[in-house]
């Protein structure tokens, strides 16, 4: 069986709604129903056959060619399978997702990895903000599973993070690990203002010395027995996270954010 | 045009007509008397086996001001998990808890309810709560305003001053903010909360003004009375929700000596001390006691299970029970000179004992009260479930095996501590008619609603008859709102716009004299300003007020 392919045929002006292309959607359904299916776009209903042409039969490896940063949603709450995204991702890419993969070619919208439960997500591009994050309103973001970005993340990196990993090759924007409730991020390049802003508990993973807030407590220097065992766990990665030369285990230690619980941490490579 | 429903089964308790068959005629948006045999019928309804009652009336709903915002923004994930798409005649919003202006009117409609009155105006918010109460379309509007914890009044009651002087400001205040009622949350409490007071029982004083709940609720029942206000003091009392408070309740029905007074959402004032959680149900007492008092009514604020928010101008209470937020947010705060307000989101639990007890101690209520024409059908949307959940509720009261089918899936000790299953009685469609229709509207003071004889109002609900009475009262065949059919087989199809009921009881115009001071003085707005004029809710052409006649102008 071949992949099932989605290969965008125009650019509309107006987002669309990918959230029903998801493989348990698609699960058993014909050619003929899958084209017919309705997609929001814009304020107007399109049949998915308006926008995409559609090949291939297996319905838990789907790729979507031609994508472009208007393609909302695609993989929201996966539940199994793997979506490959040739170009593009608008927001929302893969929200409330529990399992599966997800890799993106290009770049990625607002919202990326938001609420995820598990599974894997890799964006080879840059993502917008709130990656991992949590919907507005919403206490909880990830929860769950790993996200890699190859490029560089907006702001609010892991906003409320529960649980789960995000490695992040590039930099950050402002607020890196806003909120985190757990979990762990860790950032090769540079991180913005007010790294951890109000983090309770969890770990940022950092290459760089990011300009650290008056609410969190230096440390002094560590040697962390946990950090080559994390870094292993990385090696089946396609990241520079997996090269044995990137491991190290000597950190400097901040604890914070000691205006909230205090008990979260922002270990820098020393 | 002449309209002509043919042949339904009229439950019309107003005219105490319970299950007769009879033609009703439409004209001009009112129902009239039959015509004479040359005048020509522009339009049949052919209701042969259908039930006809006149629109139902919720008469306490959070509809419209500053905690319905409050609660709408912390409550994100609610209205997305619940979108409504516009129709060519509807607009969009969202639904469930505390659902968009637009979105209540219609579920309220598509319900059969064409009345619907939000019981906790706050004088300095007013404005407010009728602007977005002017954004529900087809339903009727009104509220009451809340006294009691205002600091104005607990001066005038430290200063002494006497019962005219109280009555003409009740009397100002309901004229300034466009009111049908008077409401009292908490009488006191929420002020005292800003005093550090944590609690306030009924013969508490307040830390800084030295005034009582029981004083409070005194001066404002006499004043509702004398300036001859329909409705009984709407009274939330003190200790909502705490074990054992059906004392305070039993207390404040007595203390009242006999004025008229209304209890609202008693459910959550019904609660003893007894078991091994030391939480109890006092229905049986509080019911003797209303079956006892016939100055005194109630609402029961039904308890259903779920996902809901709870928003009150008890601030003091909100703040107390912020530990219970699920999910973990909550917000309280302060109003003004006012009053104050807690919004905190509850999901009800038919396995969490307190939950369940809550949920049998309401239907109790319902059950062991005789008079179905001082008993309201509520849950205090959005406090104890959202308003979509009425039909279940009626269900849960009409139907004894449904309940206690329900009642034997819940916590089991819950089950122990409540004698619902013992209960026999089951409502009859006509003590609904009453309780949602023709007792809401004598209790309110509607002249020509809540009844279906010549000269009312053609607010008219059809049923199909269902041995399910929650489907049957989900989905009405045909609603008429002022003679215009709004609804048709559950579906909204018009909507016009609904008035606003309100009172004008008369005051000595010399009592804004002293206000005007006060207003300088302490408040963020003129005097005149804070006086709504009629031109601000009828200007943008689609509101109307509606003033209903004074108690002793009443036939």
């Amino acid at each position: 069986m071949s992949a099932l392919t989605f290969t965008l045929k125009i650019r509309p002006n107006q987002r669309v709604d990918m959230s029903p292309l998801v493989c348990q959607h698609l699960h058993e359904c014909e050619p003929t129903e899958i084209a017919a299916m309705p997609l929001r776009c814009g304020k107007q209903t399109v049949r998915v056959d308006e926008l995409f042409s559609i090949s291939g039969t297996d319905s838990a490896d789907i790729i979507i060619k031609n994508s472009f940063d208007k393609l909302d949603f695609i993989g929201k709450d996966l539940a199994f399978g793997s979506i490959t995204v040739e170009g593009d991702a608008g927001a929302y890419l893969g929200l409330s997702m529990t399992a599966g993969n997800i890799i993106v070619d290009g770049n990625t919208g607002l919202y990326a990895g938001a609420e995820m439960k598990k599974g894997y997500l890799e964006i080879n591009g840059n993502t917008g903000d709130f990656l991992g994050g949590a919907l507005p309103g919403n206490k909880m973001g990830m929860k769950g599973g790993l996200i890699l970005v190859k490029g560089n993340a907006g702001d609010r990196v892991g906003d409320h993070l529960r649980r789960g990993m995000i490695l992040i090759e590039g930099n950050t924007g402002d607020y890196c690990g806003s909120r985190m409730i757990a979990g762990t991020i860790a950032v090769m390049g540079t991180t913005g203002r007010h790294v951890g802003y109000a983090m309770r508990r969890g770990t940022l993973l950092l290459w760089n010395t990011p300009y650290i807030s008056a609410s969190f407590n230096d440390c002094g220097t560590h040697t962390l027995a946990f950090l080559p065992i994390m870094f292993k766990a990385f090696a089946s990665l396609n990241s520079r996270f997996a090269e044995p030369a990137t491991a190290f285990n000597r950190v400097q230690r901040y604890a914070g954010d000691m205006a909230e619980m205090g008990r979260g941490e922002i270990l820098v490579k020393h | 045009m002449l309209t002509k429903l043919t042949g339904g089964t009229i439950y019309d308790p107003a005219k105490g007509i319970a299950g007769q068959q009879h033609d009703i005629y439409i004209q001009d948006g009112r129902i009239v008397n039959p015509p004479t045999a040359d005048q020509l019928i522009d339009k049949e309804y052919n209701l042969q086996g259908k039930v006809v009652m006149s629109g139902a009336i919720d008469m306490h709903t959070h509809i419209g001001g500053g905690k319905g915002n409050i609660a709408r923004m912390l409550m994100p994930e609610d209205h997305r998990a619940d979108p409504v798409a516009r129709t060519h005649i509807c607009r969009s919003g969202c639904g469930h808890a505390m659902p968009s202006t637009f979105v209540t009117g219609y579920r309220y409609a598509e319900m059969g309810y064409t009345s619907c009155f939000e019981p906790a105006i706050l004088p300095i918010n007013a404005r407010q709560a009728h602007m977005e109460m002017a954004d529900i379309p087809i339903v009727d509007k009104g509220g009451y305003v809340m006294l009691g914890s205002d600091d104005y009044l607990l001066r005038m009651l430290t200063a002494k001053k006497d019962q005219q002087a109280i009555n003409d400001y009740v009397a100002w205040t309901i004229q300034a903010a466009k009111a049908i009622g008077v409401k009292v949350v908490n009488p006191g409490g929420i002020n005292a909360f800003k005093f550090n007071q944590r609690k306030l029982d009924l013969d508490e004083q307040n830390n800084h003004y030295g005034v009582t709940p029981r004083e409070i609720l005194h001066v404002l029942a006499t004043a509702v009375k004398a300036i001859g206000v329909s409705h009984p003091l709407h009274v939330h009392g003190c200790n909502l929700g705490v074990p054992g408070n059906m004392h305070t309740t039993l207390d404040t029905i007595q203390g009242i000596a006999g004025l008229p007074m209304h209890l609202t959402h008693i459910q959550f004032h019904s609660y003893g001390t007894e078991g091994d959680f030391k939480f109890s149900s006092g229905a049986a007492q509080i019911a003797e006691a209303i079956n006892k008092n016939k100055n005194i009514t109630i609402d029961v604020g039904q308890v259903l299970f779920g996902q809901t928010v709870t928003a009150s101008g008890d601030n003091m209470r909100q703040h107390a029970n912020h530990k219970h937020a699920n999910p973990n947010k909550w917000v309280t705060m302060d109003i003004e000179c006012d009053a104050g307000c807690g919004v905190v989101p509850f999901k009800y639990k038919d396995q969490n004992f307190v939950n369940a007890l809550q949920w049998a101690i309401g239907l109790e209520t319902f059950l062991l009260v005789d008079d179905p024409w001082r008993i309201f059908l509520t849950t205090d949307h959005p406090n104890g479930a959202p308003f979509t959940s009425y039909p279940h509720l009626i269900r849960l009261l009409m139907d004894r095996s449904f309940r206690n089918d329900m009642l034997a899936t819940l916590h089991p000790e819950a089950q122990k501590m409540t004698t619902l299953a013992s209960i026999e009685r089951e409502y009859s469609l006509n003590e609904i008619a009453i309780m949602t229709r023709a007792g809401a509207a004598k209790l309110i003071g509607l002249k020509d609603r809540g009844g279906l004889s010549a000269g009312n109002w053609a607010d008219i609900t059809v049923y199909t008859e269902h041995s399910n009475r929650e489907l049957m009262f989900t989905k009405p065949d045909y609603v008429f709102k002022d003679g215009t059919l709004v609804v048709l087989d559950g579906k909204v199809v018009g909507t016009p716009w609904g008035t606003t009921h309100t009172i004008k009881p008369n005051y000595d115009a010399s009592v804004e004299k002293e206000l005007n001071n006060y207003f300088d003085r302490y408040l963020t707005m003129k005097l005149g300003n804070f006086k709504i004029s009629d031109d601000e809710l009828t200007e943008d052409g689609r509101g109307r007020i509606t003033v209903q006649p004074l108690a002793g102008d009443l036939t």
